[in-house]
């Protein structure tokens, strides 16, 4: 069924209030099509009724069904390119710079929500990179921590499927993947710099350890908690960053009305928060 | 770099260009005859008539979805009428820039140009509205035109200009210092002669001198502010000339941020995240009114 305009911003303005999370207008006819599934399951016949259950109070739970339907629930390697664009252009060096005027080599990373550990390698490969320029003698610390434990062992392991490695550039795949009967293999030297734990982001014991980061990424996670838990696990981030760091979301998420404190910086295609 | 230096400089190189492009008679006539009490609809749309060019352009902008009328509007009396008078010192001007600069040069997409600049044109028309600054229309030509010193570059210093591009290329360093440190000028003190040459009026002149310095604006900071900022915004949201320079900045860092916030503490509340996502979702409306505006154009045969 086709979506009505004014039914659809009804729904990306829910979508965006409750999950922070932003359907561009080029992105309605996925959103129908998504939408068609979740109808049919819950049993509702128009989006406006499918938008009232949403509301009501059985919503909440299939507000998370539908967030799932909406990320696909699958991630892979370089997924956001404006983010690693601007990272490699301005923001690494930037760190850098800061961090070599205090003698303090050590770059630190937390992939949150890392799920079968793409992004975390992502980064790990991207550094790799600037081992003998920009990152020459420098630790590389880079966290994955997930909730899932089955995830954990997926991303410990390093072994994934065709679609996980499709955006991969050629260079980086020539030099650290390797393919095997249809599945493709992370060399150990992107293995080395990362190490995955379980860690549930409401658990403030443990997030208080999670200390000194650089760059912390997380995406796709927070949509799926409420205000009040958001708030409570970005003013974690806020602290676990370094002064200087920065905050990564997903694509077409949003922050607002969750943390004041952080301050948006912009890029091409995107934007970041820093302290 | 010292402002007066690079304004001399400016008018050097603006100077030694003898034809400079002019701006239609008809336009500078149609904006005197704006600022007579109780002027009529019928007599702009005789005067805008007798420019076919222009006449071609405003049905064009006027039925891009931009401007978004119901219906086709078929005539230009339709027009001026739907757009209101305020609006047609505008389609004035910016029709006959246009006209002024339409062709590529080199690797310079005249095109991509007129994204930006409509662009800019429109997110200040937003922020305008968004703070309660008196005058959109002029937020909106602004927006327009503050870039022109931009053409004048890349048609009459080709080579050095592309010097300047190859030297920013997907590197984090802005146009203008890349200008001042290559040219000695900036495409700021270039428009802003160039604004000069054609009699705008100073607020103009001043917008096209200061839009990346909006704190040393004396006229009209606010206006200034609400163009660099626009500027930004467009820089990292695909109007941005195809990604010509990198753009990036710390929203809260600058002068324009501080001198809007001033101006309207509400400003303060936006939702900036969701203004970014906004702004994607009209790019397409702005792309589509720059290819009419230029489909018009093949179509007046000029």
């Amino acid at each position: 069924m086709s979506i009505s305009d004014s039914d659809f911003i009804q729904l990306r303005d829910f979508i965006y209030n409750i999950c922070g999370m932003y359907f561009h207008t080029t992105k309605k006819y996925f959103l129908e099509s998504r939408l068609s599934r979740r109808m049919e399951i819950t049993g509702t016949k128009t989006h406006l009724e499918y938008y009232q259950f949403l509301k009501s109070p059985r919503g909440s739970e299939e507000l998370k069904y539908l967030m799932d339907e909406i990320t696909t629930n699958e991630t892979y390697f370089f997924r956001n390119v404006p983010q690693l664009t601007a990272l490699e252009t301005k923001l690494l060096p930037e760190i850098v710079e800061t961090k070599n005027k205090m003698g303090f080599r050590k770059l630190r990373i937390w992939s949150a929500g890392s799920s079968s550990g793409e992004e975390a390698y992502t980064m790990s490969m991207m550094l790799l990179e600037k081992r003998s320029t920009l990152l020459k003698d420098w630790i590389i610390e880079i966290v994955g921590t997930d909730i899932n434990e089955t995830v954990i062992s997926q991303a410990k392991e390093g072994i994934y499927n065709a679609y996980s490695v499709r955006n991969i550039p050629d260079l980086y795949k020539r030099k650290y993947i390797k393919e095997e009967n249809g599945k493709f293999l992370l060399s150990p030297e992107v293995k080395k710099f990362v190490t995955f734990n379980k860690l549930n982001l409401y658990d403030d014991s443990k997030m208080i350890f999670m200390k000194s980061f650089d760059f912390i990424f997380c995406a796709n996670v927070l949509i799926y908690f409420d205000t009040a838990s958001k708030s409570k696990v970005v003013q974690h981030f806020y602290n676990n960053l370094q002064p200087y760091g920065y905050f990564f979301v997903g694509q077409s998420e949003s922050l607002h009305g969750v943390n004041d404190k952080f301050k948006t910086v912009h890029f091409p295609g995107g934007f970041t928060y820093k302290k | 770099m010292d402002k007066l230096a690079m304004i001399q400089r400016a008018e050097e190189l603006v100077g030694t260009i003898e034809d400079l492009p002019t701006i239609p008679v008809v336009a500078t006539q149609v904006l005197l005859l704006l600022d007579q009490p109780e002027v009529k609809v019928e007599d702009v749309a005789d005067l805008m008539l007798t420019d076919q060019v222009m006449t071609a352009r405003v049905m064009k902008m006027v039925n891009s979805p931009i401007f978004k009328p119901g219906h086709d509007i078929t005539s230009l009396r339709l027009a001026l009428v739907y757009l209101g008078l305020k609006h047609i010192r505008e389609l004035a001007l910016t029709t006959s820039l246009i006209n002024a600069f339409d062709a590529d040069t080199g690797d310079f997409q005249i095109s991509a140009f007129w994204e930006h600049s409509f662009g800019v044109g429109m997110v200040s028309k937003i922020i305008a509205e968004k703070i309660g600054y008196p005058d959109l229309e002029k937020a909106y030509i602004g927006g327009i035109i503050h870039d022109l010193g931009v053409v004048f570059l890349s048609q009459y210093q080709r080579e050095d200009f592309q010097a300047v591009l190859d030297r920013i290329k997907d590197k984090p360093i802005k146009l203008v210092d890349a200008e001042a440190e290559l040219l000695g000028t900036t495409h700021c003190e270039i428009g802003l002669c160039m604004a000069r040459k054609w009699n705008f009026p100073e607020v103009y002149c001043e917008l096209i001198s200061q839009h990346h310095t909006p704190a040393e604006a004396t006229i009209d900071p606010v206006l200034c502010a609400i163009v660099n900022l626009s500027d930004l915004f467009c820089g990292v949201r695909e109007l941005n000339y195809g990604g010509r320079e990198w753009v990036s900045f710390n929203l809260s860092d600058e002068a324009a941020w501080q001198i809007l916030r001033n101006e309207a503490p509400n400003l303060a509340n936006l939702d900036i995240e969701r203004f970014c996502y906004e702004l994607d979702d009209a790019i397409p409306d702005v792309k589509a009114l720059v290819r009419s505006i230029f489909t018009s154009h093949e179509q007046a045969g000029d």
